[in-house]
């Protein structure tokens, strides 16, 4: 057969290269072939999901925040500073936790997550000044996507942040509607966002990450080499991604400061933010991940202290 | 496979618009066939009902509505127009010049063909019939000018095209033989129908001094006076002062093109009820009615447009039309005077914001693939879909000229036609020289 | 008793011209709270984007009852008036058929199809009432159409496109 993949972002990102690697793994082991939809074509990242869950799209790779609507338990990954590092995004998705967001987001959202693509943590690029501390964000005005836990993030930082539509971001930024935005590198270079943008601080608030979910519907309709054809090309597909991240952020770095733009990490490894922003929004989203529970298990397979 | 959908599809469209069913029935229904012919589930329908028309930027569409509708029982367009012949009545032609002009001032505030054609007519038709002009060059020059509300910022068809668009980026193998293109945004569209409105403008005042010359239309008899003109300017301080407001409000980066419009709201809101004073309640009611009726007619035909365009994606139709089109030959100058023509054979037949959102999925990709630029493309298309407001059988400014004068579309669309020559003629200048769309927005830092 | 009756035949009418007014006010208090104090409400996007996609729907049954519809007509010149309404009701069966259709759909999707846990972002309102606006608005839309050619075809009243209607207007401001 030939599959339809929708694809959120445009050429060139993530999203399209875990794509590229899965359909060349899939054309590989099997006579299926597959094609991708990017820009949003085949609808919105949150209206794939029905679509899947109906079984009338086959494959759809999005943010995880789009997922989360649908199937509560992986908020945990949207909550701020649960994923640390590159490193820690790869322990969580693709160990046990990981295992039982893929059976949960089956149950509830009737869509299997078959690989996962790592975009890097969101940085926060602004036109005023370099920021390093909590203090300095103070009287920047930030654009976020409409999102809660984002919002949430930036008050808990004492910001009361400006949502505002992706396709108005650019020239926001531009006109100084807004002064920053927060985005990983790789977008913050799609984006030409060094046009218009000076400062970069590494937070890590949060790390994004976009993984590649097939309709159960469609996945059940297969046979059985088939399904273990699918699974092992979103495998072969995820281990791209990560190196695809390693090797792209390091150049778009060197290329970013090569044009102009000032890159600082936040000062005293981050601490203030990350007191901050935990204390302050995870205690607010217990309920609807489904308890603290599910937190302590992520910390704890991360070798981290629980919260009670 | 692609033929046969492509019959049913572009069949059934056509078979129900000759019936007369509706526009937007015609794009629904036959996308409603095909979906059942390839045995999809057309449950997707909901879906793309709910987030073709729930964005953000689209409220610009609305709000403009609303505000056009506002100024004009504001009192705010009346007295732009009357700036307007202070200034050009005295020469050849004068009051047909000043009927141009009032047409580019007014369209400055207002985003929409017929609404100016509406606004000026009604005082400069009359005005010149009293001239002595014929009733039927009168309501030609009207008719001709009226698209150039679409042409000048701000556009509801520009928003429109913005947001059909955005979505569609260059494809692959454009991007590899011509380098990246730039992205399509509503701020920046406006910004580059500002000198193309100014060459279609120009080209409308030359018609009308030949034209006049040979009919023997001099210019009023009290001849040009500074003082005159003064008098407007300050009677019209707050009239002017609108798209000062809006245009600059967007350029200077204080509001997005929504906001803008949501400003010229309120804006005319406070000059219609404590300076002029001629907004009241009844007249309000009447704008946000009007408004109702127009966003959603307009707004039903973007959910069926949409599934329309999205079955011809997910069989790769367009892209199929493009290696058509581009097989005949690969002249740019060629492939523009195919676009044109095409244009406005569709502009004499269709509306033109259901013309753009079933055109623009197909033609684009066309477009990036002749290296053509995004908000050029647009910027072309909608001066060009802006002369189908002058054309029969579908001539919305027709209708609203000859509304006014009591002669018949026949009689007037003749007479029009110079200037659909001439304007035609200047869009071909604004097609081959890219540059007079794209320095403006450019200068402007986009 | 009339005025109910009034009111009930313009309810599309009412209710986008609240939502209108609603949706711009928000809209401008987002603006001077922004500009003025420095202060954004998050949820100010999302309402606003619900209430005019509710305006929209709403707003095109009441185009339908305005038989403002945009058709191609310039086919039926050489015929005779008596007939075009005629055919027109016939090409209006499509459109009768279209919408029961998707009225089916769409209640299909709210009540069946849809993710239980789908909430809105900002409002956490859950996105069924939100999607709500489709089977009611094509249900009052497809009530406007037989209406219409009730009134066309039975009661031989001429409703007419506004847009035509306006020229009338035009003409009495003229020779007032
Ligand atoms: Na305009
Ligand atoms: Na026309």
């Amino acid at each position: 057969d030939s599959f339809n993949i929708a694809v959120g972002d445009g050429a060139g990102g993530t999203q399209e290269a875990l794509g590229k690697a899965f359909i060349a793994a899939l054309e590989e082991t099997t006579d299926h072939t597959a094609s991708l939809f990017l820009n949003g074509q085949l609808g919105d990242e949150q209206a794939t999901v029905n679509d899947l869950s109906i079984g009338t799209l086959d494959f759809s790779i999005l943010a995880i925040n789009n997922i989360t609507p649908f199937s509560p338990s992986v908020g945990t990954l949207t909550l701020p500073y649960v994923i640390l590092s590159l490193e820690d995004a790869i322990t969580v998705t693709q160990g046990p936790i990981g295992q039982e967001m893929v059976e949960n987001t089956v149950r509830d959202a009737g869509v299997r997550i078959i690989g996962w693509a790592y975009s890097g943590f969101r940085v926060l690029t602004n036109s005023a000044r370099p920021v390093k501390t909590v203090a300095d964000l103070e009287g920047l005005v930030i654009r976020v996507p409409p999102n809660e836990i984002m919002i949430a993030t930036y008050k808990a930082w004492g910001v009361n942040p400006t949502p505002m539509a992706w396709s108005e971001t650019f020239t926001g930024l531009q006109q100084k509607v807004v002064d920053g935005q927060d985005n990983p590198y790789i977008t913050v270079y799609a984006m030409k966002f060094d046009e218009v943008q000076t400062y970069i601080t590494n937070l890590r608030y949060l790390f994004s990450i976009e993984p590649l979910v097939v309709s159960e519907a469609v996945f059940q309709g297969l046979s059985s080499e088939d399904q273990a054809a699918v699974l092992a090309a979103g495998k072969s597909a995820t281990d791209f991604s990560v190196q695809f991240l390693r090797n792209e952020e390091e150049t778009i770095k060197a290329e970013l400061v090569s044009r102009g733009m000032e890159i600082s990490d936040p000062a005293d490894n981050e601490a203030e933010f990350i007191k901050l922003a935990t204390e302050a929004v995870w205690p607010q989203f217990y309920e609807p991940i489904g308890g603290v529970e599910k937190l302590n298990d992520v910390l704890t397979a991360l070798g981290r202290d629980p919260v009670n | 496979m692609e033929n046969e959908i492509v019959t049913i599809l572009f069949g059934s469209f056509l078979g129900l618009l000759v019936l007369g069913a509706p526009i937007t029935v015609a794009l629904g229904v036959s996308s409603l066939i095909s979906f059942l012919y390839l045995g999809d589930n057309p449950i997707k329908f909901v879906q793309i009902a709910f987030t073709s028309v729930g964005s953000f930027p689209l409220m610009a569409l609305p709000a403009f509505i609303l505000a056009g509708a506002l100024m004009e029982a504001a009192g705010i367009s009346k007295r732009l127009i009357n700036v307007a012949e202070s200034m050009a009545g005295p020469f050849t032609g004068g009051l047909s010049a000043a009927t141009v002009m009032g047409c580019l001032f007014f369209g400055a505030i207002s985003g929409s063909g017929p609404a100016t054609t509406a606004a000026v007519g009604m005082l400069m038709i009359p005005a010149m019939i009293k001239r002595g002009y014929d009733r039927g060059y009168a309501s030609a020059v009207t008719a001709s000018a009226g698209g150039l509300g679409i042409v000048i910022p701000p556009s509801i068809p520009m928003v429109i095209f913005g947001i059909a668009a955005l979505g569609m980026m260059a494809p692959a193998e454009a991007v590899e033989k011509y380098g990246t293109f730039q992205t399509v945004s509503i701020s920046k569209l406006f910004i580059a129908g500002f000198i193309p409105a100014f060459v279609i403008a120009g080209s409308l005042l030359i018609m009308n001094w030949i034209m006049c010359k040979r009919h023997g239309y001099t210019g009023n008899s009290d001849g040009w006076s500074a003082r005159n003109i003064l008098c407007e300017l300050y009677r019209g301080f707050w009239s002017l002062m609108a798209p000062v407001v809006i245009l600059g409000g967007i350029y200077s980066g204080f509001f997005t093109p929504t906001e803008a419009a949501i400003v010229a709201i309120f804006y005319t809101l406070f000059v219609g009820i404590f300076i002029y004073r001629e907004l009241n309640f009844e007249t309000m009611n009447r704008a946000l009615e009007t408004t109702t009726w127009l966003s959603g007619r307009v707004l039903l035909i973007l959910f069926t447009a949409t599934v329309f365009g999205r079955l011809l994606v997910e069989n790769q139709i367009p892209a199929i039309i493009a290696d058509g089109m581009l097989s005949l030959t690969d002249s740019i100058y060629v492939i523009w005077a195919l676009i044109i023509f095409f244009l406005l054979f569709v502009g004499m037949f269709m509306e033109t914001l259901a013309a753009i959102l079933i055109l623009v999925p197909v033609m684009l990709p066309v477009a990036y693939n002749m290296g053509i630029d995004p908000v050029h493309f647009g910027v072309v298309m909608i001066c060009t879909l802006g002369i189908g407001f002058q054309t029969p059988p579908l001539g919305e400014n027709l209708f609203i000229a000859s509304g006014i004068s009591n002669i018949s579309i026949e009689n007037i669309s003749v007479r029009a036609l110079p200037f659909a020559a001439i304007n035609t003629t200047a869009i071909f200048i604004i097609a081959f020289f890219p540059e007079l769309s794209l320095w403006l927005p450019r200068m402007f830092g986009y | 008793m009339t005025s109910f009756w009034n009111a009930l035949n313009n309810i599309e009418s009412y209710i986008c011209r609240a939502l209108l007014v609603m949706f711009v006010a928000l809209l401008f208090t987002q603006i001077i709270s922004r500009e003025v104090f420095d202060h954004s409400f998050s949820w100010i996007e999302e309402l606003s984007v619900y209430m005019f996609v509710w305006f929209v729907f709403f707003g095109a049954s009441y185009a339908a009852k305005m038989s403002a519809h945009n058709r191609v007509t310039f086919q039926f010149g050489m015929l005779p008036r008596g007939w075009i309404k005629w055919i027109e009701g016939f090409a209006d069966l499509f459109w009768i058929f279209f919408n029961i259709y998707f009225v089916y759909l769409a209640y299909d999707f709210v009540f069946n199809k849809m993710n239980k846990f789908w909430k809105s972002q900002t409002l956490g309102i859950e996105m069924k009432w939100i999607y709500m606006v489709l089977p009611i608005a094509f249900t009052l839309m497809t009530i406007r159409i037989l209406q219409v050619n009730y009134l066309k075809l039975v009661k031989d009243v001429d409703v007419r496109d506004p847009d035509k209607i306006d020229l009338d207007d035009f003409k009495s401001d003229k020779d007032a």
